[in-house]
């Protein structure tokens, strides 16, 4: 029956709409014929939420009036997306609608819809929570993948997501690009919200806020501007590096910050480097983000790495085996976004050539990503990546000077280029003034303890590995 | 003998996927297709003249043509935002070329796009991790369906020189066809100009392009 009325829609439709309409949005969809056993009805799969909105809005209520054209009775239409297999559904149309019929698809965002006039969309709940909150309901704490380099900024963000206000405040965490910082901050907001729907929850990047603060200027609108963000049980701000010199939009922030504090209610920053160093920001709010905690992310090491992509792979529903995970993983190390699109890139290659994912389709898929990148770092790129960083000469790296401003960065350079590079320790020692490879050795002894006590050294090291790696 | 003057008309068809051969480059055809219904950003990279801007232009026709808004833009000309329109796709060719404040702009397109249901189709000339942007729109780009176009091989590129003179009306045998891909420049806008010069040249002088003819017009100073 399903496909007998399905097949009715596709043809009228297909004469109706304009081709490329009808090929990219209507043959997008496949028709559930394993679930419903309801006369009148027509159960319809999209493959993606962007296909869901667009034929809701467009095309649905003409579908429902052919479904009534052809049981002669309002018909009952659902459109929905599977929970799992979601992006098969186009690869290849047999095997999705083969793989649709034999696993039980839960609905993810459904719209039901009786009759064409009186429409219910249950998938409005989650668009009503974001167009409050501004939270991506996909982060939460589950789906974030615990380590070492994470473990004490999520026991912090556990910490406030269970006693918002009152355990630390502002929570500040901070780490290098593409590490889950903004999963985490979003995961409080999150869990919060789940635990209570009324609590006023803002997720905002640094650059909204500045567009609000433009706003408001434009419209004279200052008062509602004050008085939406000093209503916040809890603001969470990202990126707070971006302030950087927009000095009405930190006038502004400093007294929200103080308005929310003294009512007990919480502030979360993200930033990407330690507060004391953002660039262009006055005084007084830094000493404020010093109130509450302050953690940082590091990035992930190769066995997180790992797990991370396991926990992707469960998710998109595909099976990804250790050595495929650990090809990928140990090929992208600076953040987690790339791996992210490395294991899509893989899915995506996979599917495409109709195989499934072994080491040597991962290979060939990734060649598109890793063309360049296993080039092999030299010593004159990381001494040089290392003097610029700390603003000194390049030729001191090479000289005898002993000073600390000089001596510390040079030891830096040779703890990178051993951790980076194959290269002996007679042959580093050799590239930084022809010194003696036990004086390496103590360098890269010197930093690795340092590290430990450091902070701010532990960042630099961190931040230069980031940039050389690429 | 007396030339005949040729009237300065051109035609040349839209870059659309029906004129683009593609050779090794089956997948990324069909990434672009579900770029279009909202699959996910896509980043293609590759070296000059592999078609990154002909595949751009492709999309954003294919998305039109389904009803869904789209607009191709340079790096060098967006300034410092991009369009915040609902479900529209971006087509930005050469983010390798994008100033600094662009660079932020393209970062904030990146933060919207979920919440705009924006598509993100991005060109460069090289991957994610070579190119030197930002490094937090550099990640984002890394985070997209990255696919590398595929330089063609000499059989792509004998069909693209027969599929553009049979769009002007000429018929290259395959000899002639040969011989150029054998003495000229063989990326795609050097072909596409050099059809034109024949193209002209063959009506002047009223002559069906041949060898003979292709070697007497390199003698008078035409460059292959």
């Amino acid at each position: 029956m399903t496909q007998d009325i399905w097949s009715f829609c596709l043809s009228r439709l297909e004469s109706e709409l304009p081709p490329q309409q009808f090929n990219t949005w209507i043959k997008a969809l496949t028709a559930d014929c394993g679930s419903s056993s309801a006369e009148a009805s027509l159960r319809l799969l999209a493959p993606n939420r962007f296909v869901l909105q667009w034929v809701r809005e467009r095309y649905l209520r003409r579908i429902g009036e052919l479904g009534e054209e052809f049981f002669g009775a309002p018909m009952q239409l659902e459109l929905a997306i599977p929970a799992t297999g979601a992006t098969a559904a186009k690869a290849n149309a047999a095997v999705a609608s083969a793989k649709v019929v034999q696993v039980p698809v839960e609905p993810l965002g459904t719209v039901i819809v009786h009759t064409p006039a009186q429409a219910v969309s249950q998938g409005g709940a989650s668009d009503v929570t974001y167009e409050k909150t501004r939270l991506n309901a996909d982060f939460t704490f589950d789906t974030l993948v615990t380590g070492r380099a994470n473990d004490l900024a999520r026991a912090a963000a556990m910490q406030v997501a269970q006693n918002p206000g009152t355990s630390y405040n502002p929570l500040f965490i901070y780490g290098g690009v593409g590490l889950g910082k903004t999963h985490l901050v979003q995961a409080i907001g999150n869990a919060v919200y789940r635990h209570n729907p009324r609590a006023v929850i803002r997720y905002v990047h640094v650059e909204d806020y500045y567009a609000d603060v433009v706003r408001a200027y434009q419209q004279k609108s200052f008062d509602a501007f004050k008085r939406y963000y000093r209503s916040l049980d809890m603001l969470i701000i990202d990126d707070i590096q971006f302030f950087n010199n927009k000095n009405r939009t930190q006038e502004e922030f400093f007294h929200a910050f103080n308005a929310l504090t003294e009512a007990k209610k919480q502030i979360i920053i993200t930033c990407d480097t330690y507060p004391k160093d953002i660039q262009g920001l006055e005084d007084r709010l830094i000493s404020r983000f010093d109130w509450g905690l302050t953690v940082q992310i590091e990035p992930p090491e190769l066995e997180m790495r790992v797990a991370i992509l396991k926990k992707k792979a469960e998710v998109l529903s595909v099976d990804l085996t250790d050595d495929v995970a650990f090809l990928i993983a140990k090929n992208l190390r600076s953040n987690v976004r790339e791996l992210e699109g490395a294991l899509n890139k893989v899915v995506a290659f996979a599917r495409f050539h109709g195989r499934s994912i072994s080491l040597e389709v991962a290979k060939d898929a990734l060649k598109d990503l890793l063309n360049a990148h296993n080039r092999q770092l030299t010593i004159e790129h990381i001494q040089k990546t290392v003097a610029d960083y700390y603003k000194i000469k390049i030729a001191d790296m090479h000289s005898k000077k002993r000073t600390r401003v000089i001596a510390r960065p040079r030891q830096v350079a040779m703890w990178l280029a051993k951790d980076l590079t194959p290269m002996s320790l007679p042959a580093i020692g050799e590239a930084f003034g022809g010194r003696d490879h036990t004086t390496v050795l103590h360098a890269c002894r010197t930093i690795a303890d340092l590290r430990l006590a450091d902070h701010q050294l532990n960042h630099d090291v961190h931040v230069l590995t980031q940039v050389l790696r690429g | 003998m007396m030339e005949q003057l040729v009237l300065d008309i051109h035609l040349d068809a839209p870059p659309d996927f029906s004129n683009f051969v593609i050779g090794e480059n089956g997948a990324l055809i069909e990434a672009l297709n579900l770029a279009v219904q909202g699959e996910g950003h896509i980043y293609l990279w590759g070296e000059a003249a592999s078609g990154r801007s002909h595949l751009l232009h492709a999309a954003v026709a294919l998305s039109q043509s389904a009803g869904r808004p789209a607009c191709y833009l340079e790096s060098e000309a967006i300034g410092d935002s991009l369009p915040d329109t609902s479900a529209l796709l971006i087509a930005l060719d050469d983010v390798h070329r994008l100033p600094a404040a662009a660079q932020i702009a393209l970062f904030n397109a990146f933060n919207r796009a979920r919440a705009l249901n924006q598509t993100l189709l991005l060109t460069g000339d090289r991957a994610p991790r070579e190119l030197d942007l930002r490094e937090d729109a550099r990640t984002r780009i890394g985070q997209c369906l990255v696919f590398e176009v595929k330089p063609l091989d000499d059989a792509s590129r004998a069909a693209i020189l027969a599929m553009l003179a049979e769009r002007r009306g000429l018929r290259l045998a395959d000899e002639v066809i040969a011989f150029i891909l054998r003495h000229g420049r063989r990326d795609l806008p050097s072909l596409a100009s050099l059809i034109d010069a024949l193209d002209h040249a063959s009506l002047e002088r009223k002559r069906p392009i041949t060898l003979p003819l292709l070697r007497t017009l390199m003698q008078t100073g035409l460059a292959l």
